[in-house]
């Protein structure tokens, strides 16, 4: 039993994770309906922008999300403005080209620069967190809350503020919007930079857990395309749940399987979530086309 | 007189114009594709390699390279094993490369010396250890390193002659457990422990292979501290290696004694991640540096230049896939290629099969025999070392010491058995 709920907790908070690294990418996908193959690689940047502020400036790498979210928000502005905006009204393979070769351009400047190395800040809290016979690392439990804080946020911003409601509208109708005043190119630009920031934010969490080298997007970016869609392209509580699942399919069929098939397993979750809602968990109907949910 | 004089200065003509192309050939240098992954997964160990083989040629080239000919590298990114097929085709055809060396990793490894057998090309390879890179027929490769099952070897006697005592254990009481991560490299020495194993009678409690790309170690560790092993072997690469370790910390996971197997355990990043946690910690693997009474008085001069090198160069001692790399091709440059004349792939290999080197002629205290369908193991092998050392070496708060076994070593293993999580 205790085996059972260990595996069980270190699952959710574990998709926790996942889903916080997922969220910057559905919303992008839901209001620009783009997918960011470089969205590892932005993780990546951040994570070493995290690593930067915490060993050579001293701050604990939570505080480093006062500087790394704003960098982030920047940076994908900039790459909105070069990379992407150029490509919107042309065929979508050229978005997809054009973020494919931003990941290997961003992944080879780091391997340049910051060399194959393994980066870590040292951690935060020596102790892990015991409840009764289970036990877990406080960093964890702290990025779960994070999570859950984001996504309800994320979700108020959408719902109840003016920029929330012109994204919606973007989304319903970009024309019609752009008739009704709403600088649509704008909205995709703050959208893109939004997500962009959320990585940030991802990175931060992910810095006192994970190490960072020049390819460790790699290790998290299919993930993060499995959890969008299985939560639901487009819709940003399905990226907790979509991230959740998979944690805990994951844990769980690692053990009592073996370690070797918790990809598969979270994968033929996947493929049934395909076959049987395949819009996501959470998705609407045509949510591919219509973008982020109502 | 003047036909005289036109006949002198025909003469003296063409003995100058011979004479500059003989030295023109004489300096023409040898010119050596090297594969390793310098970008992508795993570049961090490739490129140590790479630094380790350019201190190699740097020293052969300032002692006036090889019979008066300089070392050439032409380079090449082995990132994945795809990469390393068009990389080594690329070098090949288009430099007319006929010598290639590298390549690091065992699934790099397997695609480079396919490359090469198909273009006839002599390779020379370091590290990679999977045991089927020497067992597909190839004529043309040759596998400097030691083999996988090797490595496991190193781990298991390592066991049975020494954690064994220690613990106050017969060997065949011990529960021993077997983690490997599931591609080339993992999955060969994890057969070999296995094998090796059940010849020695030892019983595995726990045998598991894992995707080294996995971002969550809690259901192996659980999966361990349920089965309450003595001693844990794992084959790992760098960033897992550092996943477990914090785990293990996180869950408590406590053994007698872990035994982690090159790759990820040799790796320096380990300390830089995890601190002194590492300390204690054993590795079966190429050793980084070896007692210096088991090298042959020359293999020992070359072996400081080289150590004192690599650590001005690189603020650090070497790992010991990097002081491998630098043995396999110190020895390719000094034992190899000074008895060719052509440096066509066909004589290289007659040299090659005909070397005969004791332990203790290579830096990292490796002989050369290679094997040549007459290995009565394994009539199937052609191009394996036989002579390629292998120990369990020690992370200690000072660096790291061989302990393993008692001719290599240069210390006694410590720590055994290892203290608790919350003693360390």
């Amino acid at each position: 039993m205790t085996t059972l709920g260990q595996l069980v907790i270190s699952g959710i908070l574990i998709g926790g994770i996942y889903a916080l690294m997922s969220i910057g990418l559905t919303l992008i996908f839901g209001v620009l309906r783009i997918v960011n193959f470089a969205h590892g690689e932005f993780l990546m940047l951040a994570m070493y922008g995290a690593w930067a502020v915490t060993t050579l400036l001293g701050f604990n790498p939570y505080v480093a999300v006062l500087a790394i979210v704003p960098a982030m928000f920047l940076f994908g502005g900039i790459v909105y403005r070069i990379i992407i905006s150029p490509g919107l009204d042309k065929p979508h393979l050229v978005v997809v080209f054009a973020t494919m070769g931003l990941s290997i351009f961003l992944q080879n400047v780091a391997l340049m620069m910051m060399t194959a190395d393994l980066w870590d800040v040292p951690p935060i809290f020596s102790h892990a967190v015991i409840v009764g016979a289970l036990r877990f690392k406080a960093e964890l439990l702290l990025g779960f809350l994070i999570t859950i804080l984001c996504t309800v946020g994320l979700q108020w911003v959408i719902r109840a503020t003016y920029l929330g409601k012109a994204i919606r509208a973007t989304v319903q109708d970009g024309e019609a919007a752009m008739l009704m005043g709403i600088p649509v190119p704008r909205i995709f630009l703050i959208t893109f930079a939004g997500g962009s920031a959320l990585v940030g934010l991802a990175a931060c969490v992910m810095m006192p857990l994970f190490s960072v080298f020049p390819t460790v997007g790699l290790n998290f970016v299919l993930i993060a395309f499995v959890v969008v869609v299985l939560g639901g392209m487009g819709s940003i509580e399905g990226a907790l749940i979509g991230g959740i699942c998979i944690g805990v399919v994951q844990s769980l069929s690692s053990y009592y399987v073996a370690p070797a098939f918790g990809q598969m397993f979270f994968f033929i979750l996947f493929l049934l979530v395909m076959i049987f809602r395949p819009n996501g968990i959470l998705g609407q109907k045509g949510a591919a086309t219509i973008g982020i949910n109502d | 007189m003047r036909v005289w004089l036109r006949l002198c200065a025909c003469l003296f003509g063409a003995t100058a114009i011979l004479l500059a192309g003989g030295v023109a050939k004489a300096q023409q240098p040898i010119r050596i594709g090297v594969l390793l992954p310098l970008t992508g997964p795993f570049a961090k160990n490739g490129i140590e390699n790479w630094e380790a083989m350019q201190i190699a040629r740097d020293m052969i080239n300032e002692r006036g390279g090889v019979n008066g000919r300089k070392i050439e590298f032409v380079q090449g990114d082995a990132t994945s094993p795809n990469a390393a097929i068009s990389e080594t085709e690329r070098i090949i055809t288009k430099d007319g490369i006929k010598i290639t060396t590298g390549s690091f990793a065992s699934p790099l490894a397997i695609a480079v010396s396919q490359a090469a057998e198909r273009h006839g090309v002599f390779h020379w390879e370091t590290t990679g250890a999977a045991e089927i890179i020497t067992r597909r027929g190839f004529k043309h490769t040759f596998q400097v390193g030691a083999p996988a099952r090797k490595y496991g070897q190193a781990a298991v006697d390592f066991v049975i002659e020494d954690v064994a005592k220690r613990l106050k254990k017969p060997a065949s009481d011990l529960r021993l457990a077997l983690l490997w991560e599931n591609r080339a490299f993992g999955k060969s020495v994890g057969d070999g422990i296995r094998a090796y194993t059940g010849i020695k009678k030892i019983k595995l409690v726990y045998d598991e292979g894992y995707d080294q790309f996995a971002t969550d170690m809690t259901p192996i560790v659980q999966k361990l501290k349920d089965e309450k092993p003595d001693v844990l072997i794992a084959i790992s690469f760098p960033n897992d290696a550092i996943l477990f370790q914090r785990k293990a910390k996180e869950l408590d996971f406590n053994v007698a004694a872990f035994i982690g197997v090159s790759a990820g355990y040799s790796s320096p990043d380990l300390r830089n991640s995890i601190g002194d946690m590492v300390n204690g910690l054993f590795v079966a693997d190429f050793p980084p540096k070896v007692n210096p009474n088991v090298l042959k008085p020359d293999v020992r001069k070359v072996a400081d230049e080289f150590y004192k090198r690599y650590e001005d160069k690189m603020k650090r001692p070497p790992a010991g896939h990097a002081a491998a790399g630098f043995s396999a091709v110190w020895a390719l440059f000094t034992e190899v290629l000074p008895k060719g004349k052509t440096f066509e792939p066909d004589e290289l290999r007659e040299i090659a099969l005909m070397l005969d080197l004791p332990e203790g002629s290579l830096v990292n205290g490796s002989g050369i025999k290679f094997t040549n369908f007459d290995w009565p193991d394994d009539p199937k092998d052609a191009g394996q070392n036989l002579r390629a050392s292998i120990g369990v070496w020690q992370w200690t708060k000072s660096g790291n010491d061989q302990v393993f076994p008692p001719k290599l070593a240069t210390h006694e293993a410590a720590m055994v058995p290892l203290p608790v999580w919350s003693k360390r």
